[in-house]
């Protein structure tokens, strides 16, 4: 907090030589300290002017010199979440003073990222543009009020009146050093995209904001000749302070290539809001290229309405309407892949789900199912195969349209958000259990009671065919094969009809080895014959079913804590209790009958309504296998600016594939010495929770799902490299080596 | 949304009703519980002040800001002017280096009446997002967070106009069933003191 004595002293002897030198020209009225801190003042500001004396009707610049002390900073004009922005309010008979400019912003941040601020440290030069007017005579007086808040950790206001006499003479004369000061600080402020030779657009991905919802688009930057400034450098956009508008983000996707994100205030501003910030291109070695950016963005609606009727934007303040950048319309994201290379991949994908850990239960199933077909006739088999074909794309499309409804509403999805509602999950393990109970013979599928088990008639058999395949898709979906990754990833930024075709795809490839081993006659001989054995089989499948719910009851316990967990076993006694009430139901008669069907739905009804209520606020930290620290991307930032490679996975406690490569692979004991031996930052993205953050990380990358790996090289740090969603030691371990620059081999 | 997402995702398989589930502070969602010690060791948790409004306050005595408003006595006679059985006010002090001792002292020498809840480790000022000194967030009857921002518009306190008080025009909007003009605003201070 305070200086050393020793050195203070220095400073203060050091500051007197220096400012003796620096401000032999600047008279003491003119020079003013502030913020004092226990005997330190932590600001020293001085009015400069670059001209010594001024001819009536030139202009001159005139500006308020603001020096720190080490660690301390004074604030942009956004001061961003906290502070106040530095005010200078001029008082100057006979000289007209225009807007204040402000050099591109350092930006300041809490070691955890929470708090993040703007402003200047060690020296700035606030300055603005003057005339003295065509009557002046004698000599004018300037007077600047400076208001600013001084912060280290602790803030102290510096309040401040600087005044100096400028001679009106018959010509203007410059003062060299203050000049030269001048000009240094004016290379600093950003400048219009159009004195730069460049040109800004923004293409948003919504016709219209809504209020409190996240938003998405694409900023780009193109030259009118020669080239964009290459590269960028951390905190390289700032933005201003706008109505409408909660926070506003870029990230760096190539040169002059940006992604937008934001999220609109919960109120509707009185005036569309606009894309208000400085963008900072290059780097310090190339050379900077600081832009001030302004353009429409689009009106804020509290509810969905129709697409906004474009209004004339008004002039841009200080810089000057922004000459030729364009506001594109709505696109969709440009993606490396065609519409039929994703309905392939897709195709691929949904066949690969079928040998993922997350399917088997209902794989299993089908395979006793068809121990059970093959002994039917083909026509049989046909209507078999359809129906589950059905019952897999009917839910797919469900799927489909809910996604589409959900994203229409302004809220990102991505594959497996289902999962993150626990009541979904309930109801899922519901299904399962009464799906297994069905199996162990407590009661049957169909309102014929007089049915024997194991003698199946063809409708309810069919029935039974569609409600697998609508389980398939349920259990499926936690799951992201490789392949479906990337097509679910397209198919989730493109178009409603894009994505129901590749929803279609993904069912009919998850329906495929099934249909193939059914329609291929010589294949389905070769099953054993059914008898005794089966019956026996199926229940041991039940057994696999309540598997499946154990680990669903889990994935409850991160969501909504262990009341939620015991809630949810408290239903579940109570579907099996409503289960096994309908099956003596089916075996009773007349009104028996349908006293034991009420009171199944009683039970169900009343337990539901008093079990189920999920508190998210309970949920149960977990401890990683691995250990890792919460995906940030601050401090993901940091640990590439040390210089350690990153390694981030985007996981979640509903994804088996995740869960797998996490117990099998990544806390290995070589991979985590590979780890360590190299130093690299190991982030976890649990995605286990809506997180629009996550959900964007992973639509950057062209996924709409977890599992997801990114392994970053501090080298390339906007060149991550993606691995596959089925990890093996290996390929961790030499994607590792890549990102530490020990292997050369590109991917 | 999430309740239309999670309707559409059950009625596929159950058509429930769904119960809102509280994730982060954010106006017109349930505000976070939470329950923390004054400076005296009273526990004050936010479910027991259900039914009425609650206004928090984030505040650190060694904030020129604060020092500003509590010079002026802006929250004490902000709370003045509400129905004292309708309104309560708790002031939040999530400063790593404070102690419910500091807190006390302040109280007595400031002669406040709210109590000042001990919040070093900063979970509940992080879980509400207080960024600055003071931080001002107004939560209704039913649990919801209903303004989050600065206490008034004058950040600099020397607006030649009087300062439109956001609190209190957010309660009297409030009691009186009307819309809040402005649920949330720029807030204004030092930064929050967490805990590093």
């Amino acid at each position: 907090m305070k200086c050393h004595r020793s050195s203070r002293w220095g400073g203060v002897l050091l500051g007197l030589l220096l400012s003796a030198v620096a401000w032999a020209e600047v008279p003491s009225s003119a020079v003013a300290q502030g913020a004092p801190d226990e005997g330190n003042m932590r600001v020293e500001a001085a009015l400069l002017v670059d001209a010594s004396q001024v001819k009536p009707g030139d202009a001159f610049r005139v500006g308020v010199r603001f020096k720190m002390d080490p660690g301390w900073h004074i604030y942009w004009k956004n001061p961003g979440d906290a502070g106040l922005s530095t005010d200078v309010s001029w008082d100057t008979p006979g000289v007209t003073v225009g807007e204040l400019r402000w050099p591109f912003p350092s930006t300041f941040r809490t070691s955890d990222g929470f708090i993040v601020t703007h402003g200047y440290k060690e020296e700035v030069l606030l300055f603005a543009e003057a005339r003295a007017s065509e009557q002046a005579s004698g000599s004018l007086t300037l007077s600047a009020a400076v208001d600013a808040l001084v912060c280290e950790v602790e803030c102290i206001p510096a309040q401040m009146v600087l005044t100096r006499e400028l001679p009106v003479g018959a010509q203007t004369v410059s003062d060299a050093a203050a000049t030269a000061s001048f000009d240094a600080s004016q290379a600093k402020v950003p400048r219009t995209p159009e004195a730069a030779g460049l040109d800004v657009a923004l293409a948003l991905d919504v016709q219209s904001l809504k209020t409190g919802q996240p938003f998405t688009g694409r900023v780009t930057v193109s030259a009118r000749n020669g080239q964009v400034p290459p590269g960028v450098e951390t905190d390289f956009f700032v933005s201003e302070r706008i109505p409408g508008i909660a926070r506003m983000a870029l990230t760096h996707e190539a040169s002059g290539r940006f992604g937008l994100k934001g999220e609109a205030a919960p109120d509707v501003p009185e005036k569309e809001p606009r894309f208000k910030g400085v963008l900072r291109l290059g780097t310090a070695q190339a050379g900077y290229q600081a832009l001030e950016v302004d353009l429409p963005l689009a009106a804020v609606e509290g509810a969905p309405v129709a697409a906004p009727v474009a209004k004339a934007s008004p002039a841009a303040p200080v810089a000057g309407a922004p000459g030729s950048a364009t506001v594109a319309a709505p696109v969709v994201p440009a993606s490396s892949l065609s519409l039929g290379l994703a309905v392939l991949f897709a195709f691929l994908g949904g066949a690969i789900l079928n040998l993922m850990p997350c399917v088997f239960p209902v794989l299993a199933l089908k395979a006793y199912g068809f121990t059970r077909l093959a002994q039917e006739d083909r026509g049989r088999v046909g209507r078999h195969a359809l129906a589950y074909t059905g019952g897999i794309v009917g839910s797919m499309l469900v799927l489909a349209v809910v996604v589409l409804a959900v994203r229409a509403g302004g809220t990102s999805v991505g594959w497996g958000f289902q999962f993150q509602e626990p009541l979904f999950v309930a109801a899922v393990c519901a299904v399962l259990v009464a799906f297994a109970l069905n199996l162990f013979g407590v009661f049957h599928v169909g309102l014929d009671g007089t049915a024997l088990a194991g003698k199946v008639d063809a409708s309810h058999g069919v029935m039974r065919s569609v409600g697998e395949g609508v389980l398939a898709v349920v259990l499926a979906t936690p799951c992201s094969a490789p392949l479906m990754g990337t097509a679910v990833g397209f198919a989730f930024a493109a178009g409603p009809a894009t994505v129901l075709v590749i929803f279609t795809a993904l069912g009919l490839g998850l329906a495929l080895p099934f249909c193939v081993l059914v329609m291929v006659p010589g294949l389905s001989r070769r099953l054993p014959k059914p008898g005794a054995w089966m019956e026996r089989a199926k229940q041991l499948l039940g057994f696999a079913l309540l598997g499946t719910a154990v680990w669903l009851v889990w994935v409850v316990g991160g969501l909504a804590g262990v009341d939620g967990m015991a809630r949810l076993l408290a239903f579940l006694v109570a579907v099996a209790l409503g289960a096994w009430l309908y099956g003596l139901a089916q075996a009773a008669e007349g009104r028996r009958r349908w006293v034991n069907v009420a009171l199944a739905l009683a039970v169900l009804a009343g337990t539901g309504g008093m079990a189920l209520r999920f508190d998210a606020s309970a949920a149960t930290a977990r401890v990683s296998t691995v250990s890792a620290q919460p995906w940030d991307e601050a401090a993901v930032t940091a640990a590439l600016q040390a210089g350690q490679p990153v390694f981030i996975d985007f996981t979640a406690d509903w994804c088996l594939t995740c869960k797998f490569n996490e117990r099998t692979v990544l806390s290995r004991e070589d991979v985590r010495a590979t780890f360590a031996r190299h130093n690299v930052a190991f982030f976890v993205a649990d995605w286990t929770r809506r997180d629009a953050r996550i959900s964007a990380q992973l639509a950057a990358h062209g996924r709409a799902g977890v599992p997801m790996y990114l392994v970053i090289n501090p080298s390339a740090p906007d060149r991550p490299e993606v691995l596959p969603e089925l990890l093996t030691a290996d390929l961790v371990v030499q994607a590792v080596e890549r990102a530490s620059g020990l292997r050369a081999d590109a991917t | 949304m999430k309740s239309v997402l999670t309707a559409l995702a059950l009625t596929t398989v159950l058509g429930a009703a769904v119960p809102a589930l509280a994730a982060d502070a954010e106006v017109g969602k349930q505000a976070p519980a939470f329950t923390l010690k004054d400076e005296a060791g009273k526990e004050h948790s936010l479910e027991q002040y259900k039914g009425k409004l609650v206004v928090l306050e984030w505040t650190n005595p060694g904030c020129p800001f604060v020092q500003r408003h509590y010079k002026a006595t802006t929250m004490s006679n902000t709370l003045k002017g509400f129905d004292a059985n309708k309104v309560v006010w708790l002031a939040i002090d999530s400063t790593a280096s404070n102690t419910p001792d500091k807190s006390a002292a302040w109280k007595k020498e400031k002669g406040f009446s709210y109590p000042v809840l001990q919040d070093p480790e900063g979970k509940v000022g992080h879980a509400y997002g207080a960024k600055t000194t003071p931080h001002m967030y107004v939560i209704d009857e039913k649990g919801v967070l209903r303004y989050a921002g600065a206490i008034d518009d004058d950040p600099r306190g020397k607006s030649d106009k009087a300062a439109v008080n956001h609190v209190k025009t957010t309660v009297d909007a409030l009691l009186g069933g009307k819309a809040v003009p402005a649920s949330t605003t720029e807030p204004y201070g030092c930064s929050v003191k967490y805990k590093s």
